[in-house]
């Protein structure tokens, strides 16, 4: 099976403070860690089980600047067979769709049963790049993925749905699948794998490389901090004095 | 003269929430554009639907047919290029769900319209439309404005604003199915409903909900005691159920399961949107977090900013206490 | 001049320290308490290659160099000082000898087990009346027929009580002094080797400390590394390398320590403000940030001394030992500070990492060793 995973590396946000850079239109970053975008690393780890079942080939591919390269390594070191980044500081400004169209572009020559996406990225929040992909690559796609069987001819995939409820799908390949984080358990790279990977070339395309440089659906006008709600009334003091005041309150309310 | 254009949300033959949040928002749009609102039904013996739809959109466009029981990305997908072709709205409103999610983008890149995802606000002005969105985990939001068209795409998170009761009288078109088999390549099978474990968080009084914050699988003890202290029981966020700390039933949240607790104690949780979905609408929140900026302060009615391997034993004791 | 990690060093970091943030951590706390030997983990490193780091991959290791192995040392120790040494005793006191000193038949017997998990590595040499003081050792190995006769006790043995495999040493010819002492490779399973006391240690409590008592057990011949008398070069040899992984641990623990101490600083307020803007403490931040950077520098040093070829480097090794277990028994001790009273409870993870952190100075070689090697050096 020849497959193709797209890896984004992002800002590591869940924990760590956020405040908008000078240009209105960024977050300081230089403080931040960068890692592989959490859905993609189960994207990558699919497409290694599935390698691992039928055979074949990996592709990882990443629109990124040269430090995703670090990331594309790590692909490669954990079952990825190539890897090609795509120059993203050539091609400015970027949103879901015109990441996609760009990943098209440097993807259109190779022969691919399935591609692998994360569902979306923490960084942007997206949701786009997987879907945009598989129409323009005139193939299906499933977003939201928890699950894929592959039996003789026919895929048998799972969206998570709201509420806890799974669609069940039959599908053919090839297809796009944007995957769900907790779909599987994505490995570590042995070291062994680490240092077969350090030889590897990566590929490096351009926008020279690129047909024609797609449009962008919206353009980023400012950052701001999200308006404060509603906010709760704070409790302060020792861990013993919230706590006593805390328990008064459930008293009170009779919530036990 | 901005016509908006929504799509329903059905499931398992019940119009879903989104539904009515979305059109609300498009009567809203619509009174400011002066345009028409249009509900865009594609499903099977739709009168059930309609019915309740008649008062909230001026118009209702129907596609009845067996083939959109149940959604399909790619069936809908030929319809909607057709209705929005005829259509021309200025603008089409998606809910951010599971479905929209897998629909939008491949069919605003089919009809090459500018769009993008899980919107939070949308502002119209003139030709333009400019949209709020949440990046970063949920820390920061942007104004984006989309490129300029006659004709827009977005998905609208849920929980943008309250579905309210419409005085409309809907007149309704019925057309024809323009597919009626699903394609090989794609084809729904079935709806799964997830397992049921030994607790069913969303019949608790009491919920402990757990996130990232507790750090280890190891502490989870500590919750479990907690919880029984209070007479609740534990659920959690999505991070915790990815680890396999704990079993998908107990996941509260867009994912998961919604709850309505008359109490839900919130331990190391940030609170994305996520999972404030599953959670908002229990009676009383307290949160347990680090972080004073932390979102899930947001939606709690008190909040405790400290270190929750020192608030849940204490708070654990004065319970302990407070039932002697 | 270049400072920079290869590639594949940068990539061996990252998925260590994910791997131990997230199999390690965990249970850090958890075998501290108990002294249970981490089988499970071990395993697990074993699957990444992490028991055999030096060791070339037609024996089973993952054939990188001395400053990766320093690297992957330094991440596990920040999480469980146990299990970092564990490792580091694996690595660099049982599989590296074996490669170093092992004829062909012996590293093809011993290295592959050492370096899948089935078994693991110690190292005998400590003696209840020979520490320091190695020619001391009263432990012998008396030639007869086609074995050698083990006698003697080995004390305060990492890895002991689990390991399947020890590269002991033992005098083949007293009168010879330190050119008496042989090594031997001898397995778990021969008999008239049994176990001793196990250790209820202050710190790295989980290593299956444990005394070896030979009597009268018969080692095969084949089993000798080198030559009769080759002992006390081979050990001398294998603590220069050794000694930069417990640099490294040390490195590790340190880290751990000022991690543990800024956060704690953050979120402790007193006099209405966190204690982390307090002057006093960040002079403290300041000097624990400086000399846990030293020290990592002068790890990798070693590390490259080693990775270069050089002959000799008994004196940078020495450096970064000494220097590294001193300061971070130095750092835990001002991280314990900065807590306060709490860190004084087992609620706080520095109380751990201040326990762990002492024996730096103590094994493989006292701070006072490690002056002597590196004071001889100099005036040679």
């Amino acid at each position: 099976m020849e497959l193709i995973v797209c890896i984004k590396r992002v800002p590591q946000t869940a924990e760590a403070e956020v405040k908008i850079d000078d240009s209105g239109k960024d977050i300081v970053k230089d403080r931040l860690t960068f890692d592989m975008n959490e859905a993609d690393s189960y994207a990558l780890e699919e497409a290694i089980l599935l390698k691992e079942k039928f055979g074949g080939a990996i592709t990882a591919v990443s629109l990124g600047t040269a430090e995703a390269e670090d990331t594309l390594r790590i692909a490669l070191a954990k079952g990825a067979d190539n890897a090609i980044r795509i120059k993203a500081e050539e091609f400015g400004e970027l949103d879901g769709y015109k990441t996609a169209m760009i990943i098209k572009e440097a993807i259109k020559d190779l022969k691919f049963d399935a591609i692998f996406t994360g569902c979306m990225a923490t960084d942007d929040s997206y949701y786009q790049v997987g879907p945009v992909l598989a129409e323009t690559l005139g193939v299906p796609h499933a977003t939201l993925v928890s699950k894929i069987e592959l039996t003789d001819k026919k895929v048998h995939v799972n969206r998570e749905l709201e509420g806890g409820l799974i669609e069940h799908l039959e599908m053919s390949l090839p297809a796009v699948f944007a995957v769900q984080t907790g779909i599987n358990e994505p490995r570590y790279a042995s070291l062994i794998a680490i240092r077969r990977a350090a030889a590897k070339e990566i590929k490096v395309l351009g926008k020279d490389d690129i047909a024609s440089e797609p449009k962008l659906n919206s353009t980023l006008e400012e950052l701001f901090v999200p308006p404060v709600g509603k906010r709760a009334e704070f409790l302060t003091g020792t861990a013993d004095e919230v706590s006593a005041r805390t328990a008064e309150i459930i008293k009170e309310k009779g919530l036990i | 003269m901005a016509d908006i254009l929504a799509l329903v949300e059905h499931r398992q033959g019940t119009i879903r929430d989104i539904t009515y949040e979305l059109l609300t928002y498009g009567r809203k749009l619509t009174e400011k554009t002066g345009g028409k609102l249009t509900g865009v039904v594609l499903g099977h013996n739709t009168d059930r639907y309609t019915e309740t739809l008649k008062k909230h959109a001026h118009r209702l466009v129907v596609v009845d047919h067996e083939v959109f029981k149940d959604f399909n990305a790619e069936t809908y997908q030929v319809a909607l290029v057709d209705i929005i072709k005829k259509e021309n709205p200025f603008l089409t409103l998606i809910g951010n769900t599971a479905f929209g999610i897998d629909l939008c983008p491949a069919l605003a890149t089919k009809l090459d319209i500018p769009f993008t995802t899980d919107c939070i606000g949308v502002e119209i002005a003139d030709t333009r439309v400019k949209l709020t969105r949440q990046l970063y985990d949920g820390k920061m939001d942007a104004h984006v404005r989309l490129s300029d068209s006659s004709s827009y795409m977005l998905t609208l998170r849920s929980g943008t604003c309250a579905a309210e009761e419409g005085s409309l009288a809907a007149e309704i078109q019925k057309i024809d199915a323009p597919v009626t088999n699903q394609p090989d390549y794609k084809k729904f099978i079935e709806y799964i409903e997830a397992a049921v474990g030994d607790v069913d968080i969303t019949k608790a009084d009491v919920l402990v909900g757990v996130g990232r914050g507790i750090k280890e699988q190891a502490n989870l003890a500590m919750i479990e005691e907690f919880a029984k202290a209070m007479g609740g029981v534990v659920a959690c966020s999505r991070p915790i159920v990815d680890a396999n700390w704990l079993p998908k039933d107990r996941q509260v949240g867009s994912s998961g399961k919604t709850v309505k607790p008359k109490l839900y104690i919130a331990v190391g949780i940030s609170g994305a949107f996520q999972h404030i979905a599953g959670m908002k609408s229990a009676d009383t929140i307290i949160a347990i977090n680090k972080d004073p900026n932390a979102p899930i302060f947001n939606e709690a009615d008190y909040g405790i900013v400290d270190d929750l391997f020192k608030v849940v034993p204490a708070l654990k004791n004065k319970i302990m206490e407070m039932k002697q | 001049m270049n400072f920079d990690l290869t590639s594949d060093q940068k990539m061996l970091q990252d998925q260590v320290r994910k791997f131990a943030d997230t199999e390690l951590a965990p249970v850090a706390p958890e075998i501290d308490q108990s002294a249970e030997f981490p089988w499970e983990n071990i395993k697990k490193m074993a699957k990444l290659g992490l028991l055999g780091v030096v060791v070339p991959e037609k024996y089973g290791g993952s054939e990188f160099d001395f400053v990766s192995l320093a690297i992957a040392i330094e991440e596990i120790s920040r999480v469980c000082a146990s299990t970092g040494v564990i490792v580091a005793v694996n690595n660099s006191l049982t599989t590296y000898p074996i490669l170093q000193f092992g004829n062909e038949d012996q590293k093809n017997k011993f290295l592959p087990p050492l370096c899948s998990g089935e078994k693991i590595g110690a190292f005998g040499l400590t003696e209840p009346n020979a520490g320091s003081d190695v020619v001391a050792m009263e432990a012998t190995a008396r030639p007869e027929g086609d074995h050698y006769v083990l006698n003697g006790t080995k004390r305060f043995i990492t890895n002991g009580g689990e390991a399947g495999i020890f590269v002991v040493f033992a005098y083949t010819n007293k009168e010879l002094k330190h050119k008496g002492i042989s090594a031997f490779v001898v397995e778990r399973d021969t008999p008239g080797f049994t176990l001793g006391k196990h250790e209820d240690l202050m710190g790295i409590r989980a290593t299956a400390n444990c005394e070896l008592i030979f009597e009268d057990t018969k080692i095969p011949k084949e089993n000798l590394l080198g030559n009769e008398g080759d002992g006390f070069k081979i050990c001398m040899n294998t603590l220069d390398v050794s000694r930069i992984d417990i640099g490294a641990q040390a490195v590790g623990i340190a880290q751990a320590a000022l991690n543990e101490a800024i956060k704690y600083s953050k979120e402790r307020k007193a006099f209405g403000q966190p204690i982390c803007n307090f002057q006093m403490i960040q002079s403290m931040f300041a000097e624990m940030a400086t000399e846990i950077q030293a020290a990592r520098l002068l790890v990798y040093y070693a590390g490259y001394c080693k990775d270069k070829g050089m002959p000799r480097f008994s004196r940078e090794s020495a450096m970064c030992k000494y220097y590294a277990s001193s300061i971070a028994v130095d750092v835990a001790r001002k991280s314990l500070q900065i807590h306060g009273g709490y860190g004084y409870t087992k609620d706080y993870t520095v109380e751990r990492l201040y326990r762990d952190a002492k024996i730096l100075e103590l094994y493989e070689g006292t701070s006072e060793v490690q002056k002597i090697v590196i004071a001889r050096d100099l005036t040679k």
